[in-house]
């Protein structure tokens, strides 16, 4: 091997990055590609069945209900609000204030969790009634996915911030989580519109 | 070539002596090897040692795999034979092509990944190494489940690509296709975690200085792949688990006609999944045979800008083509033309790739060692799978053609030319990396040559036979079909190749354990991956090594530039820019841990549960859920002071 000369010294670089300079953030956006491509797909499958179909909801099924699903999408647009404070906070390392909105952010993203089952409802349709039913529920259900796997991570997040000494780059982690979170709400938009609204248009 | 990104701040004429490099490679070794024992085997997370456990897994469902193709080439031997009966021959040809397909060659590409490319961009570990360990046991838990479901007769017999009606609750009663939708499951999983590793390691780890432009084409090639992965693996993933099994498991309707449910839909949804996955395989052996001509031809590859970007553009057409698949099937006239022009656009990158190669043998000095014979077979047949590949892009041929065993012909030397045969060459030129030790070169050239042999002598008569009108998927046939002498020449050919394979695993069992110990660059390559000792130690590299070219060891210095200053007492690696690979920061890599091992057993359960009962699935996700926080937990666990690089803001020291 030929001998080694040292060229430059980065003993002085940070060890906790924020944003796109970390490499959580990478892999955040890794997952929520696999996982938004996914709902395009469930979506496409969606529309391809409507083909199939004279009248859109089929004969005989009412439409799906918007009272319960217009509350919870406007839910999900308010708990961004707690989630960016989050990430705000935690820019800062402001361990307190990290604190609070993070219990904010548990008080505003679990009731979504807890309509999301009347929301299922709302369609007004069993999912082995009709392969409108099925592709409605699935669609619905794989976005419940998301919203459990993140409310999980931020109900687990709020816990370790109160019962234990948090490492630094915890803040880091933090501000993927609210980052994670714009995601699943951003998601739902089009989903709400094409399984609540869409039915009533196409 | 770019300027240096980095400054060379320090003195010109310092060398690092034999002592601090000892000292260094010392605290090192502490740091990052895995714990021994039984308990630190199972929690280990060192990329290489990932890396290898895929490799020796994946090759032993290649051996699989080909046992099984075996069997079903001495049942077609001879006409009306009756060695294996229809039900375990569909259960033969399924498990076959499901092993080879998700349980052989995209793991096994991805785990070269997985193994190299750290190496070759100069990093210490891998973006993940938790999150590989994981997908690496998801991949195990697919195995055994289907290999365990295949003894006890619950093999999955529908085919590969588990058409509905035929695969659905009404025709498929029972377990085995479930038992595949899980299967597709698990290594869907492995493939995912493999790929976000790989693209965030390469965007983010690189060595300083190695700007896009000089990233080794290998490594382009595995970030183009993981890139198809992201959107392909997602398609049979929505397919397999979110449709198919839930049409069996709860009664969906996806694909039930009298509910308004679509057997096409399936069809559409697999192959936007199942053609991208031939170039998943395709394009990282791609990546192979560029530093081994290079190597072995002592010069640097013609086109390297036209082969990255024939990488990208196969990519984007791959997409664009799974319908080709479907040409049996009312498509509409006028996608039949548009697939058609496709099918035939994607040979124009993959011929630009082809002679880039010939013009760079042309211009360098071709050795024929091991190595180089395997990518001088891989052009031979590839390109012969090539052409038939362009003649069934036409609607006409293809359905004169379709389901006879002309396309067995034809995506055999395909898979074998373009995947299987790159392979082999890179097991020869990488096995000194990995063991330390050279394989045999006399026993190789016997290897390759009944290789090359056994593969035209099994597959060339099926395009025969197949024009003869033999259909693919059958256990038996006539004799006054006039089918059985080609037939038994196939099979002739099948048994030469199992030889061949037989050869090389006696190779390598002998050389792994008592071959001719390689130099440290035993053949005198130019990447990155040579630049360290061989096995390379559990951090890859004592310094991170400065990049000024694409071949970084043939660039006429004394000296090899590194970077220092990076800590020996925990695992730390360098993070890099994404374009110009400029120094960013420092990164504390986790260290090993239990609990991706627990979690992909947890998520077994979740999965296999949820083919008997909703309930294991409730229950699954709950014992998944203790995997997960013991994971978050041990993640947060005090790292000591770090310094903090606020958005906007100064870097201030914090505990």
């Amino acid at each position: 091997m030929k001998p080694l000369r040292p060229v430059d010294d980065v003993s002085a670089l940070p060890t906790v990055t924020f944003g796109p300079r970390s490499l959580m953030w990478w892999g955040t956006l890794g997952f929520m590609t696999i996982e938004g491509w996914t709902t395009a797909l469930l979506v496409g499958s969606y529309l391809y069945l409507r083909q199939n179909y004279e009248a859109w909801p089929p004969l005989r099924t009412p439409y799906p209900s918007l009272l319960i699903p217009s509350i919870n999408l406007l839910l999900l647009l308010v708990s961004v609000v707690p989630s960016a404070m989050v990430a705000k906070a935690a820019k800062r390392l402001d361990e307190p204030a990290v604190k609070r909105w993070l219990l904010v952010m548990c008080a505003a993203t679990i009731p979504t969790l807890v309509l999301r089952w009347w929301e299922l409802w709302a369609l007004n349709t069993r999912w082995d009634t009709t392969a409108y039913g099925s592709a409605a529920w699935t669609i619905v259900g794989f976005h419940t996915s998301l919203l459990l796997l993140d409310i999980l991570d931020t109900i687990g997040l709020t816990l370790f911030f109160f019962i234990k000494k948090m490492p630094v780059k915890a803040f880091s982690d933090a501000t993927d989580n609210s980052f994670y979170w714009y995601f699943t709400v951003g998601v739902w938009i089009p989903v709400y519109l094409i399984v609540y609204v869409g039915p009533r248009i196409f | 070539m770019t300027t240096l990104p980095v400054n060379e701040k320090l003195p010109a004429d310092v060398t690092l002596s034999p002592d601090e490099l000892l000292r260094e490679a010392m605290a090192l070794d502490t740091t990052w090897r895995d714990k021994p024992g039984v308990w630190g085997w199972l929690s280990a997370v060192d990329h290489k040692t990932t890396a290898k456990r895929y490799i020796i897994t994946a090759f032993l469902m290649f051996i699989a795999g080909g046992i099984e193709a075996a069997l079903m080439r001495l049942q077609l031997a001879r006409p009306e034979n009756n060695l294996i009966g229809p039900d375990r021959y569909n259960q033969l040809f399924t498990t076959h092509g499901t092993t080879m397909m998700f349980l052989f060659a995209v793991p096994i590409m991805t785990a070269m990944g997985l193994y190299f490319v750290p190496l070759m961009i100069g990093a210490r570990s891998i973006a993940f190494p938790r999150l590989n360990a994981f997908g690496f046991w998801n991949y195990f838990v697919g195995v055994v489940f289907l290999y365990v479901s295949l003894f006890a007769n619950t093999g999955p017999d529908t085919g590969w690509f588990a058409y509905v009606p035929l695969s659905g609750p009404a025709y498929s009663p029972g377990h085995r296709v479930d038992v595949w939708a899980q299967v597709v499951t698990f290594t869907e999983i492995a493939a995912l975690c493999g790929a976000v590793n790989i693209i965030a390691t390469v965007f983010k780890m690189r060595a300083p200085g190695m700007s896009l432009n000089r990233i080794p084409l290998f490594v382009w090639a595995q970030l183009v792949v993981a890139f198809m992965i992201v959107f392909a693996m997602p398609a049979v993933a929505t397919g397999s688990t979110l449709m198919l099994a839930t049409d069996r498991a709860v009664n969906m309707h996806w694909f039930n006609p009298a509910e308004g449910g679509d057997a096409l839909l399936w069809q559409h949804i697999f192959w936007f999944f199942g053609h991208p996955e031939v170039y998943i395989i395709f394009l990282p052996a791609v990546g192979m045979v560029t530093p081994i001509i290079e190597t072995f031809c002592r010069r640097q590859v013609f086109g390297y800008t036209a082969i990255v970007m024939a990488n990208i553009t196969t990519a984007f057409f791959a997409f664009g083509l799974w319908v080709h698949h479907m040409f049996a099937t009312p498509i509409p006239e006028l996608g039949q033309s548009l697939f058609t022009a496709a099918s035939m656009v994607i040979a124009i990158p993959t011929g630009l790739q082809i002679f880039c190669w010939i013009a760079t043998m042309w211009a360098g000095r071709p050795r024929l060692t091991v190595p180089m014979l395997f990518v001088l077979g891989f052009l031979f047949t590839f390109i012969n799978g090539g052409i038939t590949g362009v003649m069934l892009a036409s609607v006409a041929f293809d359905k004169q053609a379709h389901d006879t065993f002309f396309v067995v012909a034809h995506l055999h030397y395909v898979l074998i030319g373009g995947g299987l045969m790159p392979l082999f060459g890179a097991f020869y030129y990488w096995f000194p990396k990995i063991t330390g030790r050279l394989l045999k070169e006399s026993w190789g050239k016997l290897h390759f040559w009944l290789f090359l042999i056994g593969t035209n002598v099994t597959f060339f008569p099926m395009h025969v036979l197949g024009l003869n009108g033999m259909p693919r998927r059958i256990y038996t046939y006539l004799a006054p079909t006039g089918w059985g002498p080609l037939n038994l020449l196939a099979t002739a050919g099948a048994l030469t190749i199992a030889l061949s394979v037989l050869i090389f695993v006696v190779n390598a069992a002998k050389s792994w354990f008592g071959g001719e110990l390689a130099k440290e660059n035993p053949w005198e390559a130019a990447g990155l991956e040579w630049a360290t000792a061989s096995p390379p130690p559990p951090y890859n590299f004592i310094h991170t090594p400065l990049v000024r070219s694409r071949h970084p060891l043939w660039e006429p210095t004394v000296e090899l530039p590194v970077v220092v200053g990076l800590r020996s007492d925990r695992r730390e690696i360098l993070v890099t820019t994404t374009f110009d690979a400029r120094p960013d920061s420092r990164h504390n890599s986790p260290d090993g841990s239990i609990w991706p091992l627990y979690t992909a057993l947890s998520m077994g359960l979740v999965f296999i549960g949820s083919i008997f009962s909703p309930y294991f699935v409730l229950g699954g996700l709950g014992v998944s859920l203790v995997g997960l926080l013991g994971w978050a937990w041990q993640s947060t666990q005090p790292s000591g002071v770090e310094r903090v690089a606020l958005p906007d803001g100064p870097i201030v020291e914090r505990v």
